[in-house]
C-alpha cells in the first residue's frame, strides 16, 4: 500500500520535486561524463602513444572523482531536507491518520529510492550523450583529421562506479530522512506551516560595525593572500582562509539590516512594492547567512577554478608553440660523448626513408659549451651557446627578427630547436663561439605534406635500418610528440578545471534554487494577498523576480570580488610558466557563469512564479 | 444621494450540469453613503458568496452589483485590479498581515501599491494607525501583536487608502470578546467621524450590534431588515438575538 502511495506521491507532487530530480540527474549525468573519460577518443589515442600525462589523467580523475561526489553528497542531504520542510503538513496529517512512524518513514524511503532511479537512470542516459558531444567536441578541438579517430564507446565501468557511488548516497538520504522522520514529534509537523520566522533587530550602529568588521576581516584575508601569494600553505594560510570565511559570514550577517535601515529613510522605500521585496529578501538573508557564506566561496571556487584553467590552458599553449618551430628536431649527441659532426639528411636517406620527397627544409646548428669565462652568463642556468650567424641564419629561415653584435651576449629570444634543449641557450658572437668548445649538433627540419605521414614513414623505415646512426648517439624530437604532451596537458588542465568549476557553479546555483523554491508556499500566500489587495500581476512579477534576482545576485557579487582578488594570486603563479591573458579567460569564464547560473536563475523564477500563480 | 452599493437580483449558483447548488438567489439591496450595515445568516444562507461578489473575488450568475456608480460587470483585467486596489477596502477573518513587514510597513503597503506619492506614504499610513488605535505597535511585525491588534492594523490597512466601501469578511472571528469590542468601537467612530461605508458580514450578533443597519440572509435571500435608529447598543443587540433565534429555528423545521 505504501508503494502505492509513494508512487502517486511523486507523480503529484513532481513540480516539488522538479527542482530535486534536476539537480540530482545533473549530477548524475557530469559523474558519469567524467567517469567515462577514459574511453574518450582522444584520451586512447593519446594512449596509444604512451603519453605519460594520461597516467596523470586517470589518477587525478579518480581524486576528484571522490572530491565531487562528496560535494554532491552534500548538495543531495540539503535538497532532501528543503524537500522534507516542504512536506512536513503532509507527513503529519498521515501520522494524524493513525498511520505508524515506521511506515511514514517507509513512503518518504520509497520516494527517495523512486526518484533516485529515476535520477539515476536519466543522468546516465543524459550522461551518455553528455559524453559523445564533449569526446566530438574534444576531437574537433584537438585534431586536425578527426574523422579516423572517433569512435564513440559506451563506458559500461563509468556506468557502474556513478551507480555505486550514488546508490551509497541515496542510500545515505534513505537513511537520514527515514532517522528524521521517525524522530519528528507531531506537533511540530502539523504546525509546521505557522512558525514566524524572527526577525532580529539590530540597531544599525551595530550592524554598521560588524558590516565594517566583516569587511576589515576580509580586507585582511586578501591582504594576506597578495602579499604571500596563494601556495605557501602553512598555519597562516589557513588562518587566511578562516579570516575571508568569517568576513562573509559577517557582511551577510549584517548586510540586511544595514541596508534596510539605510533604504528606509529613502522615499524609494515606498514605492510600489520596493518595501515588500526588500522586507522577503532580508528575512532571508538574515536566516541564509550560513548557506550565502558557503555558496560565495563556491563561486569563488567556480571562478577561479574555472579562470585559472583556462589562463594556464592559454599559458601552456603559447609557451609550447614557441617551443617547437620545427617539424622534426635532430640531436646529434657524438661519438661516445665526443663532438662529431655528420650529414644528419644523408644518415636518414641510407635507411631507405626518400628525404628528397619528405623534407622542405633542413638546416644543421651547432651549438657550444657555455662558459662564464667568455659568455658572462653562468653554466648552472645555461648549458650552451649559439654563435650570433647561426642564430640568424634561423631567424631568417622563419622570418623572424635578427639580432645585431650590440645586443650580446644575450638569451636567446626565440628557441632554436624543439624540446627542452631550446631552453637554457645564450647568443654570443662568432669571435666569442671560436674560443668554445663545440657540444652539440643539431639539425632542424621542415617537412614536405602531412606531418603524420611524414613522421610514421619516418619510423617505420628507421625501426627497418639497423643501427642507421653508424655508432652515433642521435636523437630525434618530434613536433607532433611535443603536440600530443600539450594535448594531453591541456586536456588535463582544461577538464580538470571545467569539471570542478561546474561541480561548483552547479551547487551554488541549486542550493540557491532550492531555497527559493521552498519558500514557494510561504511566498505564495504572500502575493495571494498582494493580489486581494490590487496589486497587479505584472507588479507581483516583478516584486517576485527582483527577490529571486537579489537572492541570487548577493552571493554572486561577493564571490566576484573574492574570485578577482584570488584570481591576483593566481596569476601570479600562471606568470611563473609563461604569459597570462587574463582578457581572454576573464571572458569565457563569464560567459560559463551566465549560462550556468543564468539558467539557474531562469528556471527559479519560472518555478516561483507557478508555484505562486497556482494556489489562487 | 446615491447609493454606494447597489445589488440588484444577485444570483450564484455553484457546479455543474444537474448539479446545481444556488448560493444566491435573486437578491437586491442598498447601501448608502456612510452606512454600517451589518450582513447575518446561518452557515449557507450566502454570506461569504455575496461579499465575494462585491469585492470582484467572484463574478455573479445572473443580476448586476454596482459600487460607486461602476457596474462591476464592465471590468476586466487590469481596470478591476485598479478599481479593487482604490475604491475598496477589505478587513478578512484571519487579518492577513504580511509576517515580513512591521506594523506600520502594513498599512503603507496599500498605499505603495496604489501608486501613492512615497513622501505622502509614512504620514498617512501613521494617520490611519492613529485612528485605529494602533500607534503603539507601528514598529512591530504581526507575530509580536496580539489578535486584536493584528486585526485593528488590518483595518487600518483597508481604510488607509479611503475607499468608497470597506468590507469586512468576520473581522472579530479570530478575537476574543474585550478585542472584538476594541475593533468594533473603533470600526463604528471611522464609521461616524471619517464617514467610511462599511459593509461587514457576521454570525456574531454581538458583533452586528455596533452596526446602524442589518441585512439577515436565508438560503440566498433577503429573510429580514433590522435598523438600529435611535436604540441603545443592548436593545439592539436583544432585537438581533430574537431575529437570529427565530432564523435558526424556522431554518430547523
Amino acid at each position: 500500500m505504501s508503494g502505492k502511495l509513494a508512487l502517486r506521491n511523486v507523480r503529484r507532487s513532481f513540480r516539488d520535486y522538479a527542482v530535486y530530480f534536476v539537480t540530482l540527474a545533473f549530477g548524475v549525468c557530469l559523474f558519469y561524463v567524467f567517469s567515462a573519460l577514459d574511453d574518450q577518443s582522444v584520451i586512447r589515442l593519446l594512449a596509444q602513444n604512451d603519453n605519460p600525462s594520461v597516467e596523470g589523467i586517470f589518477m587525478l580523475m579518480g581524486v576528484f572523482s571522490a572530491f565531487v561526489a562528496v560535494v554532491l553528497a552534500g548538495l543531495i542531504l540539503y535538497a532532501n531536507r528543503f524537500l522534507m520542510k516542504r512536506r512536513k503538513r503532509e507527513l503529519g496529517t498521515y501520522a494524524l491518520l493513525g498511520m505508524p512512524t515506521g511506515q511514514v518513514s517507509r513512503i518518504l524511503v520509497e520516494e527517495t529510492l523512486l526518484i533516485g532511479l529515476a535520477a539515476l537512470v536519466s543522468g546516465i542516459a543524459l550522461g551518455i550523450l553528455g559524453s559523445w558531444c564533449l569526446d566530438r567536441l574534444t576531437v574537433a578541438m584537438f585534431l586536425a583529421t578527426p574523422g579516423e579517430v572517433f569512435a564513440f564507446h559506451l563506458s559500461w565501468k563509468a556506468a557502474g562506479k556513478t551507480a555505486i557511488y550514488f546508490g551509497v548516497i541515496f542510500l545515505l538520504v534513505m537513511v537520514f530522512t527515514g532517522v528524521s522522520v521517525s524522530r519528528a514529534r507531531l506537533i511540530d509537523l502539523i504546525r509546521s506551516g505557522r512558525t514566524n520566522e524572527e526577525v532580529a533587530r539590530r540597531s544599525l550602529g551595530a550592524s554598521a560595525a560588524l558590516f565594517v568588521l566583516g569587511c576589515l576581516c576580509l580586507g585582511g584575508a586578501y591582504t594576506l593572500l597578495l602579499t604571500r601569494g596563494l601556495l605557501r600553505i602553512d598555519p597562516i594560510w589557513f588562518g587566511m582562509l578562516g579570516l575571508g570565511t568569517l568576513g562573509s559570514f559577517l557582511i551577510f550577517r549584517s548586510l540586511s539590516g544595514f541596508l534596510l535601515r539605510l533604504t528606509k529613510g529613502h522615499p524609494g522605500y515606498y514605492k510600489g512594492l520596493n518595501m515588500f521585496v526588500l522586507r522577503q529578501w532580508s528575512g532571508k538573508v538574515h536566516t541564509n547567512c550560513a548557506s550565502n557564506t558557503v555558496i560565495s566561496i563556491l563561486l569563488l571556487l567556480a571562478i577561479g577554478v574555472t579562470a585559472c584553467s583556462v589562463g594556464l590552458n592559454d599559458t601552456i599553449t603559447a609557451t609550447v608553440s614557441n617551443q617547437t618551430p620545427y617539424d622534426l628536431t635532430v640531436l646529434n649527441y657524438g661519438r661516445a660523448g665526443e663532438y662529431e659532426e655528420t650529414d644528419v639528411v644523408a644518415l636518414l636517406r641510407r635507411t631507405g626513408f626518400d628525404t628528397g620527397e619528405n623534407f622542405a627544409a633542413a638546416r644543421s646548428v651547432t651549438v657550444y659549451y657555455n662558459d662564464e669565462t667568455v659568455t658572462g652568463f653562468s653554466q648552472a642556468g645555461f648549458y650552451a651557446a649559439v654563435p650570433l650567424s647561426s642564430y640568424n641564419r634561423l631567424m631568417e629561415d622563419r622570418g623572424l627578427s635578427t639580432l645585431t653584435e650590440e645586443e650580446l651576449p644575450c638569451r636567446t629570444p626565440e628557441a632554436i630547436v624543439n624540446g627542452p634543449a631550446a631552453d637554457g641557450v645564450v647568443v654570443v658572437s662568432d669571435e666569442a663561439a671560436a674560443r668554445l668548445r663545440p657540444r652539440r649538433q643539431m639539425v632542424n627540419i621542415t617537412y614536405r605534406g602531412q606531418a603524420q605521414q611524414v613522421d610514421e614513414a619516418l619510423r617505420a623505415a628507421l625501426e627497418e635500418a639497423e643501427d642507421f646512426t653508424g655508432g652515433l648517439d642521435i636523437m630525434l624530437n618530434h613536433k607532433l610528440d611535443n603536440y600530443y604532451d600539450l594535448m594531453g596537458t591541456k586536456i588535463l588542465v582544461l577538464y580538470m578545471g571545467l569539471y570542478l568549476g561546474l561541480v561548483f557553479l552547479l551547487t551554488a546555483a541549486a542550493v540557491l534554487a532550492l531555497q527559493q523554491l521552498s519558500q514557494a508556499s510561504d511566498n505564495a500566500r504572500r502575493y495571494q494577498l498582494l493580489s486581494k489587495l490590487g496589486a497587479s500581476e505584472a507588479m507581483r512579477r516583478r516584486a517576485l523576480v527582483s527577490q529571486v534576482a537579489l537572492a541570487f545576485l548577493l552571493p554572486l557579487a561577493l564571490g566576484v570580488i573574492h574570485a578577482v582578488v584570488g584570481m591576483q594570486a593566481a596569476n601570479e603563479v600562471i606568470r611563473v610558466m609563461g604569459k597570462v591573458n587574463s582578457a581572454h579567460s576573464s571572458l569565457l569564464t563569464a560567459l560559463f557563469l551566465l549560462l550556468i547560473y543564468g539558467g539557474y536563475f531562469l528556471c527559479t523564477c519560472l518555478g516561483a512564479w507557478r508555484a505562486v500563480r497556482e494556489e489562487r | 444621494m446615491e447609493p454606494i452599493l447597489t445589488v440588484e437580483e444577485l444570483t450564484k449558483t455553484y457546479g455543474g450540469r444537474g448539479n446545481h447548488t444556488a448560493a444566491l438567489r435573486g437578491l437586491s439591496f442598498s447601501v448608502e453613503p456612510g452606512e454600517f450595515v451589518g450582513i447575518m445568516g446561518p452557515s449557507g444562507s450566502g454570506k461569504t458568496t455575496l461579499l465575494n461578489c462585491v469585492s470582484t473575488i467572484d463574478v455573479p450568475s445572473a443580476g448586476r452589483i454596482t459600487i460607486d456608480g461602476v457596474p462591476l460587470d464592465r471590468l476586466k483585467g487590469k481596470a478591476l485590479a485598479r478599481f479593487r486596489r482604490e475604491r475598496l477596502g477589505f478587513i478578512f477573518q484571519d487579518c492577513n498581515l504580511l509576517d515580513t513587514l512591521t506594523g506600520l510597513e502594513n498599512i503603507a503597503l496599500a498605499l505603495t501599491i496604489g501608486g501613492a506619492e512615497p513622501k505622502m506614504v509614512e504620514r498617512r499610513a501613521r494617520e490611519a494607525a492613529r485612528l485605529l488605535g494602533v500607534e503603539e505597535v507601528l514598529g512591530k511585525f504581526p507575530y509580536q501583536m496580539s489578535g486584536g491588534q493584528q486585526q485593528r492594523v488590518a483595518a487600518a490597512r483597508a481604510m488607509v487608502t479611503r475607499p468608497a466601501l470597506v468590507l469586512a469578511d468576520e473581522p472579530t472571528g479570530a478575537l476574543d470578546s474585550k478585542s472584538a469590542g476594541q475593533l468594533l468601537e473603533q470600526l463604528e467612530e471611522l464609521n461616524r467621524t471619517a464617514e467610511a461605508t462599511i459593509l461587514m458580514v457576521t454570525h456574531d450578533a454581538f458583533a452586528a450590534s455596533w452596526c446602524r443597519r442589518i441585512l439577515f440572509l436565508r438560503d440566498g435571500k433577503l429573510y429580514r431588515e433590522l435598523s438600529r435608529a435611535d436604540e441603545d447598543r443592548q436593545s439592539f443587540f436583544r432585537e438581533i438575538l430574537a431575529v437570529v433565534s427565530r432564523l435558526g429555528g424556522e431554518a430547523e423545521e
